[in-house]
């Protein structure tokens, strides 16, 4: 199986449940090593990276997971801000970086909201915004979409659009093959082990 | 520096955020504070103790007849550099007179012509050794002198208080280690519980790229608050104690207990400290290995 994503690249990774896509995404930022082949990001090799490098991968890499992992013991802004402090980025760049994220996903005079208090669409945008904040090579997007409902779904694949014409490369796994298609993205297709592309 | 502000913040509010376990966690440790402080106070004046005995403790050392006063003075000097030996004391055949008399109330010259009272020398061993003071070395390297006639101690009270003395320290040492092992263990357990309930925090920490260390720090800050509070709930507790019940030990025991508050909550403080630290950064390390 070979899949390349360029810079700036928006692709979709389709397959039924059970097909292996959270898997790929896995090997991506590396929480899952591969047995055989390599997985190769920026300048991270899974052959080469020493464990201790791989939190510094996952500071390239931004992801979106279907049950959002948010924390809800704090509110929309100390989410956002988790992954800056985290880089090291002092207290005046970490406010204004977070506002600048909340306001391309929309959620702006959100920040003192609780996760709790926040619609499923909400707390997904929350989740790009969070992914986002750090200004990441790429965003894994796995399955964003499987607790919304079709229009917010819409409208979540809408906003990663915009943010990849922003210059972000964006892999987006999902089982909804009606969502995604005629967009005009790259489909690759994960199906007993190996990969289709179109 | 915002990074060390942030990691910070995040311990304190940890101990906020998880009022049971931080109790449990602080209980934990004042319980084995109080116990090992108790000890610290009981083992600093059982010292004292052993030094008021070890005070009384005496050699004698008598010379033989004809050994000259030079040679003596000489000998008590050399006694005086011996390993364990604190003081000397020279009683000249004069000196031996003089004490005759005022003991008895008659000149030993007048009742047998001559003095027969040999020169001596008294030695006073060592008070502070943390150990069993062991006299026989003392004493056979007195006997050692071809000058020296008899060596009189009270060998068998000395090594019975000594060996009892032993024992005590022995004792304490053993049960102190004990409780703060123990405690380790607890305190580990206990923020296991945090880190459990925190595993959505862990997780999500390290998949936005946390360093072990920094995923680490909040529980190993919150860990080391827990010992701080626990040693200075235990420092207050015992002297609290120290201070309403020193009266009743006087008037039972005509001992003062001794103790300087500030060295047993910095000791205390530290020890706090060093079991948390030690207790929380076992719990998160296995989980996060």
């Amino acid at each position: 199986m070979n899949l390349s994503i360029g810079d700036n690249e928006y692709a979709f990774l389709i397959g039924p449940t059970g097909s292996g896509k959270t898997t790929l995404l896995r090997l991506i930022y590396m929480d899952l090593m591969p047995q055989v082949g390599n997985v190769v990001v920026d300048q991270y090799d899974s052959k080469k990276i020493k464990p201790r490098k791989i939190p510094y991968l996952r500071r390239k890499i931004g992801m979106v997971f279907q049950n959002y992992h948010l924390l809800n013991d704090r509110n929309l802004f100390e989410n956002i801000a988790l992954p800056l402090h985290v880089i090291g980025y002092t207290r005046d760049e970490i406010a204004d970086r977070v506002i600048e994220s909340l306001e391309e996903v929309g959620l702006e005079g959100k920040s003192e909201h609780y996760p709790e208090e926040l619609s499923g669409g909400e707390q997904q945008r929350a989740c790009v915004a969070r992914a986002l904040v750090k200004d990441p090579d790429i965003i894994l997007a796995d399955e964003p979409t499987g607790n919304l409902d079709p229009v917010t779904s819409f409208e979540l694949i809408k906003l990663l659009e915009e943010i990849n014409r922003e210059g972000t490369a964006i892999l987006m796994a999902s089982h909804n093959y009606n969502l995604i298609k005629g967009r005009g993205h790259r489909i690759v297709e994960i199906q007993n082990g190996s990969l289709r592309q179109s | 520096m915002d990074k060390m502000m942030f990691l910070l913040s995040e311990g304190v509010k940890n101990l906020w955020r998880h009022k049971l376990t931080a109790f449990t966690a602080i209980f934990s440790s004042f319980l084995t504070l109080v116990v090992a402080g108790s000890l610290l106070v009981v083992s600093q004046n059982t010292n004292k103790v052993i030094e008021y005995l070890r005070d009384k403790y005496k050699i004698e050392v008598f010379f033989k007849d004809g050994v000259a006063e030079e040679r003596i003075v000489e000998l008590v000097k050399e006694f005086k550099n011996i390993n364990g030996v604190r003081s000397t004391t020279l009683i000249t055949k004069l000196d031996a007179e003089r004490i005759f008399k005022s003991q008895f109330g008659e000149n030993i010259l007048d009742l047998v012509g001559y003095n027969p009272l040999p020169a001596s020398c008294v030695v006073n061993v060592a008070r502070r050794q943390a150990s069993k003071l062991n006299v026989n070395p003392i004493i056979n390297r007195i006997k050692s002198y071809p000058e020296v006639d008899e060596v009189s101690y009270q060998g068998r009270l000395i090594s019975r208080i000594e060996s009892y003395y032993q024992k005590f320290v022995q004792g304490m040492t053993t049960i102190l280690i004990l409780v703060l092992v123990i405690s380790v263990f607890i305190i580990s357990n206990t923020v296991r519980l945090t880190i459990y309930a925190k595993k959505d925090l862990i997780q999500a920490l390290q998949l936005i790229g946390a360093t072990k260390s920094f995923v680490k720090a909040p529980f190993i800050i919150e860990g080391v608050f827990h010992g701080l509070f626990g040693a200075l709930f235990a420092s207050a507790f015992i002297i609290g104690g120290l201070e309403f019940g020193s009266g009743i030990i006087y008037s039972v025991t005509r001992l003062r207990v001794q103790y300087d508050p500030f060295i047993l909550i910095g000791i205390l403080s530290s020890t706090g400290v060093l079991i948390s630290y030690l207790g929380s950064s076992r719990a998160i390390s296995r989980f996060l290995k």
